[in-house]
């Protein structure tokens, strides 16, 4: 059998758009794998030279079965999403190795298409789109490449037009993109990225949140849709924790209240609270979008009082935002946080007697008899808590990462002991106090601050602006935020957590870490551009799920009924076809007209028009000039001018034909014009 | 080119009167194409063919065809010398630079074909034995239109073979008084001063391929291939070789004209020589007149 061979002015396009394809693969996946491709594309190139017999049936065979014994070994399954790209870029590669009919180059192509779109599986990132549109055209270019039968075709030529079909290709996209419904996937595939993300964990032991401000990875972004509260005003609130065992602060339902009660979900039966919410006056609001990054958690940031505008998400009776599902995947809600709001929401009696528990009496006992000597001093619980907070300012605290370890009693140790800690053991011996003062408390987790994009549309919200805040109930006024870090260390709240700590202890590694963020110098602003665009896509195109999709769709057509979807998407083709066709039609009117000779044909109407006889389209230039000397013997020697650098022009190869000469025979035609008539 | 212009004038001292026709002539020579001359006798045909050898400095033969002649009147023949036991060629007019073959239209068809061969190959196969023809080589052949009793028509696969067809026609008064008075032309002709050496001539039609032709002349000149044979006047269209020699003989003319590129006025210079004797009409009317009704309808630059 003959075998097919690549025509060589493809081959070079193929082997760069291999390797394109499966590049994310390798740089993700085992070494083995960039090995394997080497190795085939190796084999090729020394079979395509006739230097090497190309392999048999067996020994593609046996590669074939060591190359899923390998996945095996380094996956320990075949299936799966990593496994099964890995197990598929590695057979794409050997199936180069089979190229023998030209069915199979079409094959390797196509199932290019497919390899390349698998990278979008383990990132979403306008970089990653980018490169896989770039494979695309790469591809394109091959399938140009292996259609052309004139094997002296150039190579750049198929680039061009693999571009070009690509290019033409993108407004087609578009509109699928817009209009084809999403559905949701048929099966749910979990992708874990490998290592365990940072971020909040659903309790609060001594020393999580200092291990958290070494992280200076995105939490999420935040726009606001009007002006931004200040920095010191933008508490981001994640959970409130109210079971204290002496070490942990995690969350708990009150007594006799279950999860319906609790959480209100749309399309529940609405919970007396949650009415009560919704009637009541609400003041003024900030409204928001947050797009937050994938955190395998079901709780959402808001500020207080959250009430959602967009999005899947329940509101539990401690004001906080709770997702249908854990956030696998980043995903865009819109808010109003209307902060009067927080007085519509009543304590039950259960949830009372839940906010002032507190462990067995061998924790805190110091701070609690401190505490009770407060409240008999006090008349009312606000000045418990000033009085605390005077406490935290008097007294010699310190506000550090790296606190001293607490083994025995971390309430009673910190508070008259070491005096050194960081937010969550403010958060924490504070809360702890006003339980122990007869005071509804609890401590509340989340994010504080953010640092605003240089470009001005969003806010960022890292890893290191992790926080920890208590609120307390204070009759007549609901629950009231009371941050007890604000007291010790006010730069952390107002300037973020690196104007605080500098010039401290703070090691040099992590500030380095820190530093590196600042928004200085080129590589700043390009870090600023470069989040700018994340932000965009992760919000435009990301975020246009299906139910912002519906929501356009209805806006666009009325309503989103599939019969009005089908017309759309059709009309849209048909129109970007029609569009299309408009153009081939100019361009292609038998042959394109080039300007020198429009040149000539303007003359030549001109001339049969003034002479009222029009002149056989057989005249050469010469015997168009010698017909303008006859009748008009003032313009002949013009006219012969014009012949003769017209005739150089359009006939002389060595004299070029550029713009100059054009405009330059345009002037002579002109200066003919004014002498005729 | 000074020398074509020197070699022009000589040939017009015997010739008078027909710029065109010799500078057409000329084109033919230098476009390496044989020449048909179609006229009555007593037009000068011998004294032109003549007057090309002398001014040229080529080996010059003629032969006067009739219808009894063999291919091996022309070609040569084998002769058996007793002396050396053996057969030697002797060549026949065919080998010389410049032929002249009056009268070819009253030989068979086979002794015009033998002599056609020789103009297409410029070369004799005579005994199984190849011997090509001296270069250059020319065949200027004349035919009479008018007396056609006891001819044999060229056919038009035939007439394919001459490069252009050019035909002189009766002097103008005043030159033909001028004739009278002078002295016999074709013992002028004997005496006209050598200009250019054959080798020059050799040279000056290897100038004539490096002339250039631009992409919109070219296109110009499919143009006019591709109307006659989309005009449905003609029984048939040019065909690409007669394309080729159209660009060929413009070529030429370019250079004649001295220019070293191609304009429309060369194709249209040499477009009746070169396209007339290759069509045919369908029904009766004027070929010639046809033929350039092409040059007026076809436009020289595209629209």
């Amino acid at each position: 059998m003959r075998v097919y061979q690549v025509p060589t002015h493809t081959r070079l396009w193929l082997v760069i758009t291999i390797i394109a394809c499966s590049l994310p693969q390798l740089v993700r996946g085992p070494a083995w794998q960039a090995g394997l491709l080497g190795l085939v594309l190796l084999i090729r190139a020394l079979g395509d030279r006739q230097r090497m017999r190309m392999p048999g049936r067996w020994l593609r065979g046996l590669m074939m079965v060591s190359v899923v014994a390998l996945t095996w070994f380094s996956f320990g399954r075949i299936y799966g999403p990593e496994a099964g790209v890995a197990l598929l870029v590695s057979l794409f590669s050997l199936k180069y190795l089979e190229v023998v009919r030209q069915r199979d180059a079409y094959v390797v192509i196509v199932l290019g298409y497919f390899v390349c779109a698998t990278a979008l599986l383990f990132d979403r990132g306008p970089g990653l789109f980018a490169y896989v549109l770039l494979c695309m055209m790469l591809l394109t270019t091959c399938l140009v490449g292996i259609n052309h039968s004139d094997t002296g075709a150039r190579s750049w030529g198929h680039l061009r037009r693999g571009a070009v079909m690509s290019l033409q290709a993108i407004p087609v996209m578009l509109v699928l993109f817009v209009l084809v419904p999403r559905v949701a996937p048929l099966w749910n595939m979990r992708i874990d990225s490998g290592q365990a993300r940072t971020g909040m964990s659903d309790s609060m032991a001594p020393g999580e949140i200092s291990e958290l401000s070494r992280s200076s990875e995105l939490a999420f972004r935040v726009s606001f849709d009007g002006p931004a509260p200040p920095g010191a005003e933008r508490y981001w609130r994640g959970l409130t924790l109210s079971h204290f065992d002496g070490r942990t602060w995690q969350q708990a339902m009150p007594r006799g209240m279950d999860r319906k009660d609790y959480l209100y979900q749309a399309g529940d039966k609405e919970p007396d609270w949650y009415r009560a919410l919704m009637t009541a006056e609400r003041g003024e609001g900030y409204r928001y979008q947050v797009i937050m990054e994938p955190t395998q958690r079901q709780w959402l940031f808001a500020m207080k009082v959250p009430v959602l505008e967009q999005g899947d998400a329940g509101l539990a009776r401690d004001m906080r935002l709770v997702a249908n599902d854990p956030v696998a995947d980043s995903i865009g809600y819109t808010v109003t946080s209307y902060p009067d709001l927080v007085r519509a929401v009543p304590l039950s009696e259960e949830e009372r007697s839940l906010m002032l528990s507190l462990p067995d009496r061998d924790v805190g006992r110091r701070a609690r008899g401190l505490a009770q000597q407060w409240r008999l001093d006090a008349d009312n619980p606000g000045q418990v808590v000033n009085q605390a907070l005077r406490y935290f300012r008097q007294q010699p605290f310190y506000y550090t990462l790296r606190p001293p370890p607490l083994p025995v009693d971390p309430i009673d140790e910190f508070l008259f002991v070491s005096r050194r800690g960081f937010c969550e053991h403010y958060a924490s011996s504070f809360t702890f106090m006003m339980r122990a003062a007869g005071i509804p408390a609890r401590v509340v987790v989340g994010y504080q601050g953010g640092e605003p994009n240089a470009l001005g549309s969003h806010l960022l919200i890292r890893q290191y602006d992790a926080h920890a805040w208590s609120e307390v109930w204070l009759d007549g006024q609901g629950w009231v935020r009371v941050d007890p870090t604000a007291a010790v260390a006010p730069d952390r709240i107002e300037d973020g957590l690196r104007a605080a700590l500098s010039g401290s202890e703070y090691d040099l590694e992590s500030l380095a870490a820190l530093q590196s963020f600042a928004n200085s110098g080129l590589m700043g602003r390009l870090r600023q551009w470069g989040d700018y665009v994340d932000f965009q896509w992760q919000n435009w195109v990301l975020g246009y799920n299906s139910q912002s999709q519906m929501q356009l769709l209805r806006q666009m057509l009325g309503s989103a009924s599939p019969l009005r979807i089908a017309l759309a998407l059709l009309a849209g083709i048909t129109l970007l076809l029609g569009l299309y066709m408009l153009v081939l039609l100019r361009q292609d009117r038998g042959y394109r007209q080039n300007p020198m000779e429009r040149e000539f044909w303007r003359l030549h109407q001109r001339v049969s028009r003034l002479q009222g006889q029009p002149l056989d389209a057989g005249v050469t230039p010469g015997q168009l000039a010698e017909r303008i000397s006859e009748r008009w013997p003032r313009a002949s020697q013009a006219a012969s001018q014009w012949a003769l650098q017209y005739q150089q022009a359009l006939y002389n190869p060595s004299v070029t034909t550029d713009r100059v000469r054009l405009r330059h025979l345009r002037r002579l035609r002109n200066r003919l014009y004014k002498l005729l008539d | 080119m000074q020398a074509l212009t020197k070699a022009l004038g000589e040939v017009a001292k015997v010739v008078l009167g027909k710029e065109d026709q010799l500078k057409l002539a000329l084109t033919c020579l230098m476009a390496n194409g044989h020449l048909l001359i179609e006229d009555l006798p007593g037009m000068g045909k011998t004294t032109l063919a003549h007057a090309l050898a002398r001014v040229f400095q080529l080996e010059y033969r003629r032969v006067q065809f009739t219808s009894d002649m063999l291919p091996a009147d022309i070609l040569g023949v084998s002769v058996f010398d007793p002396n050396s036991q053996d057969f030697t060629l002797r060549e026949g007019p065919v080998f010389t630079q410049l032929l002249l073959a009056d009268e070819i239209n009253r030989a068979t068809p086979k002794t015009q074909g033998a002599l056609l061969e020789a103009m297409e190959e410029r070369q004799v196969t005579l005994d199984g034995v190849t011997r090509p023809l001296p270069k250059p080589f020319f065949v200027v052949a004349t035919q009479n239109p008018s007396d056609q009793a006891g001819t044999f028509v060229l056919p038009e696969s035939q007439l394919d073979r001459f490069l252009m067809r050019i035909s002189l026609g009766y002097p103008a008064p005043e030159v033909e008084l001028a004739l009278l008075a002078g002295g016999d032309l074709r013992e002028q002709a004997r005496q006209l001063k050598p200009v250019i050496s054959s080798e020059g001539l050799v040279k000056l039609s290897a100038m004539v391929d490096k002339v250039r032709a631009s992409h919109e002349l070219l296109d110009y000149v499919q143009r006019l291939l591709e109307a006659t044979r989309t005009d449905d006047r003609f029984v048939a269209g040019l065909s690409p070789r007669a394309g080729l020699g159209l660009l060929k003989a413009a070529r030429a003319w370019a250079l004649i004209s001295g220019r070293d590129y191609v304009v429309p006025e060369d194709i249209q210079a040499v477009w009746a020589a070169v396209a007339e004797h290759r069509l045919s009409a369908r029904q009766g009317g004027s070929v010639s007149a046809m033929t350039q009704s092409l040059l007026q309808s076809v436009a020289v630059v595209r629209r």
